[in-house]
């Protein structure tokens, strides 16, 4: 089965910046497939290659194996694409824009199609008030809406939940989950990792413009995410901390009250043992569970 | 080619200029009807004809040109620029949508409007002067020709544009006082030297004599040269066109 969306050593040179160096992906159909990394990583220039909005200074790009380069029209009739901007004509209601969105891919009017997916995106009452009168929220259900009417096969989702409600998150995030069941592949990028964590079959980081890391979720998180356990205690140690917990990989912050430590099932009894062995009371404890946020503060060497 | 995608922009182009009719339509008519009652009637009495017509008939063919020449100008300036300011000229640039396919609807949407609002002008005028039309096809050929053109380079100027002070300056600076100083109220006879030879050089001023000597039967130029001027400005104005949304200057990173 042909790649989804596919790229090669796909770069991107501007004047001053590197945006992408060498990104080499194949996402496949029928996939949802997250992109993270910081402010800057070259995340949304990646997908602008790709849906034919930036030009590649060299390497390939592939949507279902027509070339964004040498194909345009072929690759941009398998895409839907939400930009990270909300933007918004004010000159027509929503229902108008998605005529008019069906027409620039060459399908005929379709009101069935329309009431379905302003029905899908809660829209269905503002269907013929002007655009300039929606919410925030409701023009990036519009945007959402603009993207899926047509019924790609690929779907780009640029940070589709920025400034977006909680209900209305889980809401997208459901919706995203059927069109998936209905056999569109969704690449998405989002500054949420939690959204990666719940949604994404495979997750890609990049930073600096390169792919750093490419994996299930799962799999992520147990090469690169740890358990640990946090300790408060109720007085700073004043001196430096026993062998022991040293030994284990604690660690202590500067004001000397918070214990980090590395934890593995074995050492658990230890751990506890040691810090109750400390001159300053334990006023609090948690563990930390492995999360995609640690792994991309680890990979990313900590910037957001 | 996406003949679909190509109407449906047309539509929607037409439609974006007649859901502000008052902007887009009444505005132009009062302003050449208020040139045409100021020039044609309160100062027309003192130039009482032009090369055998009365003054308040050799108006009218400027008239309409300018009108053709500003509305199918801003038609695609505005149109562009605000989809560039808006956001919303992703929705076109991610859209299956050829070159040929924007510039087919966006200049036949100017063409349009053009037309329309030079018809009405024309209309306001012949109540006053009369409905008899020379020649209708050159009438015809060069209302076309220009709305094309100024359409064409309405659009070429809204790409390049990063500002709206950037938008507004060919129109100000070079359109109309090319339109003014293009024979709409004067004949070139009329000038001293070297202004008269100076005139000449005004492309505006070919469009403006090709019309009225479509509507007249009498012009200052013959309409053949009228012809090939405003044909060579509108094969410039499409190849710089098509080579900005081929290459996607400005559009395309």
């Amino acid at each position: 089965m042909p790649a989804a969306v596919e790229t090669e050593e796909l770069t991107k040179r501007y004047p001053k910046v590197e945006a992408l160096r060498g990104v080499s992906l194949r996402i496949e159909q029928g996939e949802i497939f997250a992109l993270l990394g910081p402010n800057g990583a070259g995340k949304t220039t990646w997908i602008s290659i790709v849906c034919g909005l930036t030009r590649a200074s060299s390497g390939h790009a592939r949507v279902l194996e027509h070339d964004v380069a040498r194909a345009p029209l072929d690759a941009r009739r398998q895409l839907g694409l939400v930009p990270q901007e909300i933007n918004f004509d004010p000159f027509f209601t929503p229902r108008e824009v998605l005529r008019f969105q069906l027409g620039y891919y060459g399908l005929p009017p379709d009101e069935a199609r329309i009431d379905e997916v302003l029905f899908a995106l809660t829209l269905a009452d503002k269907a013929d008030v002007n655009a300039r009168e929606l919410s925030g929220g409701m023009k990036r259900r519009l945007l959402i809406a603009k993207a899926l009417v047509h019924r790609p096969r690929v779907v780009f989702l640029d940070e589709p939940t920025a400034g977006v409600d909680v209900t209305l998150r889980r809401e997208l995030w459901a919706y995203v989950r059927t069109l998936r069941a209905g056999g569109t592949t969704i690449v998405l990028t989002t500054h949420y990792l939690e959204e990666a964590e719940e949604l994404a079959d495979r997750v890609a980081v990049i930073d600096h413009g390169r792919l750093i890391s490419l994996d299930r979720p799962s799999a992520l998180l147990a090469s690169h995410g740890r358990r640990q356990v946090l300790f408060t205690l109720g007085a700073p140690i004043d001196r430096a901390l026993p062998e022991k917990l040293a030994a284990l990989g604690v660690t202590v912050d500067a004001s000397g009250t918070q214990l980090t430590c590395p934890l593995r099932a074995s050492d658990l009894s230890t751990v506890l043992a040691e810090v109750a062995a400390l001159p300053a009371p334990i006023v609090d404890m948690r563990t930390e569970q492995p999360s995609l946020e640690q792994v991309f503060l680890t990979l990313t060497g900590g910037r957001a | 080619m996406n003949p679909i995608g190509r109407r449906t922009l047309l539509k929607k182009e037409i439609h974006r200029f007649l859901r502000v009719p008052g902007q887009t339509l009444a505005q132009p008519v009062v302003t050449t009807s208020l040139y045409f009652l100021v020039f044609g009637f309160a100062l027309g009495g003192s130039v009482r004809e032009i090369d055998g017509v009365s003054y308040i008939r050799f108006i009218v063919p400027g008239l309409i040109m300018l009108a053709i020449i500003q509305n199918a100008f801003l038609n695609t300036s505005s149109s562009m620029f605000m989809m560039k300011v808006q956001g919303t000229v992703v929705d076109l640039l991610v859209a299956p949508l050829g070159t040929a396919d924007l510039l087919i609807a966006f200049i036949t949407a100017a063409v349009c409007r053009g037309l329309l609002v030079g018809s009405i002008v024309w209309l306001v005028a012949a109540v006053f002067t009369g409905f008899s039309i020379a020649h209708l096809g050159w009438v015809l050929v060069f209302a076309t020709l220009v709305g094309i053109t100024f359409g064409l380079f309405g659009l070429a100027l809204a790409i390049w544009s990063d500002k709206f002070e950037q938008l507004n300056l060919i129109p100000t600076f070079v359109i109309t006082p090319l339109t003014f100083l293009g024979g709409v109220f004067y004949s070139v006879s009329m000038l001293p030297k070297p202004w008269s030879t100076l005139t000449l050089a005004n492309p505006i001023l070919y469009m403006v004599e090709g019309l009225r000597y479509g509507l007249l039967g009498t012009a200052g130029s013959p309409p053949l040269v009228g012809l090939i001027v405003t044909g060579g400005f509108a094969i410039a104005a499409f190849a710089l066109t098509w080579w900005m949304l081929a290459t996607g200057y400005k559009l395309r990173s």
